[in-house]
């Protein structure tokens, strides 16, 4: 086996290391990640490998594998210039499949007076573009990937990685957020142009901070503004959809889930702009209690 | 022989509410089901014994107000199929 290179990265609760056979991923992941703490003790939870699909692809057209803790055998490989998403998809792959400590929830959540608005749909909702807009409009951002709900105290956990921006919302996000937090753009991926962004300082500082879940929203992108009420059973089987642990939790995960479903209101939220979406958000939230 | 159906132990299920269904998680299979009526009351009335289909549909019958003739009782053990198909009631030789 050739030598590979290595860091380690503390995102929320969790702690990774990133093993490449190439140097240039590691240094974007650095760069992009500066801000972030080292995990104290030197052990980790995950480990994520980008390695050459074969050797000798290290030099020719070389192409990342995704290796791990945990992996999916049909993960197919990227060109070496989308390294940095290979690794951000190994560390989310490596949540998705193996965090065991709260119920994961596919999510994004920001919050606000000690109260997080948890954001869940299908790709393309726009949840993880609310929640980068929302941090600029201020919010603190606690997540645009996973929203880890305590199994305990049924508290929402913030896991702030990067913000995978896609397609239309780099553009978007490039008029409000300043160059030097944006990663390189990866045109073309298999999610479509890519670019990450750093989440401001305040989420990387407070990113042990847990909040008290108090609106869920089901956004979806594209539609005339409006907000409708959701049955609790609809919710609930939305949510363990959402959810990539909740099976493997077993009973914790089920008090976890009925609780959260029976103390959070819903809404799904239809809007075409995120000035529409922050004026049905800020008119639900001003009537929370 | 009339077959008879025992629902799960109490122990072995966790019921929870919703607006419209019924959660039942059950704890060796770590399973979370969603029933919808008449499939919660069916558990509910059996309790601990071993009854017929005709049974349970009289228990039905007095606890909730349901009529009770031939279409109940074909009801009653369309579920009771479909409950012991999941694992929440077991058949028992009656």
């Amino acid at each position: 086996m050739s030598e590979m290179h290595q860091i380690q990265l503390k995102i929320g609760p969790a702690a990774f290391r990133i093993a490449s056979a190439w140097r240039r991923p590691l240094e974007e992941l650095e760069a992009l990640y500066r801000d972030f703490p080292s995990p104290t003790d030197n052990s980790v939870d995950f480990t994520v490998r980008l390695e050459p699909e074969k050797p000798w692809r290290r030099y020719i057209r070389p192409s990342v594998h995704i290796g791990g803790d945990f992996w999916l055998p049909d993960a197919a490989p990227l060109p070496l210039a989308q390294g940095l998403l290979a690794a951000e998809m190994g560390m989310n792959l490596q949540m998705a499949l193996g965090w065991r400590r709260h119920l994961l929830l596919h999510a994004s959540s920001v919050e606000k007076d000690g109260k997080a608005l948890i954001m869940t749909g299908l790709s393309g909702s726009g949840k993880s573009t609310l929640s980068a807009m929302l941090a600029e409009r201020g919010w603190r951002f606690m997540g645009d990937e996973f929203a880890l709900l305590s199994l305990d105290t049924g508290s929402i956990f913030p896991f702030p990685r990067l913000i995978s921006l896609k397609n239309q919302a780099i553009a978007a996000m490039q008029k409000v957020v300043p160059d030097s937090r944006f990663g390189p753009e990866m045109k073309a991926t298999p999610k479509g142009d890519i670019r990450h962004l750093v989440p401001p300082k305040a989420a990387i500082d407070r990113m042990d901070e847990p909040a008290r879940p108090a609106l869920l929203l089901f956004p979806r992108f594209g539609y005339a503004p409006e907000l409708r009420e959701m049955g609790q059973s609809e919710i609930f089987v939305r949510l363990t959809q959402a959810s990539t642990n909740y099976v493997a939790l077993g009973e914790p995960g089920f008090h976890a889930l009925t609780r959260f479903v029976d103390k959070v209101p819903a809404r799904a939220m239809d809007y075409r702009s995120a000035d529409q979406a922050e004026e049905l958000i800020d008119d639900l939230w001003s009537k929370l209690l | 022989m009339t077959q008879k159906y025992r629902a799960a132990p109490k122990d072995d299920l966790i019921w929870h509410g919703l607006d419209s269904m019924t959660l039942l998680f059950h704890r060796p299979s770590g399973i979370t089901h969603m029933l919808a009526d008449p499939a919660p009351a069916i558990l509910e009335v059996m309790q601990d014994a071993a009854l017929t289909a005709t049974e349970i549909a009289s228990r039905l019958t007095a606890s909730f107000d349901v009529d009770s003739d031939v279409d109940a009782e074909n009801i009653v053990v369309a579920r009771l199929e479909e409950l012991s198909g999941l694992g929440l009631i077991a058949r028992v030789s009656g």
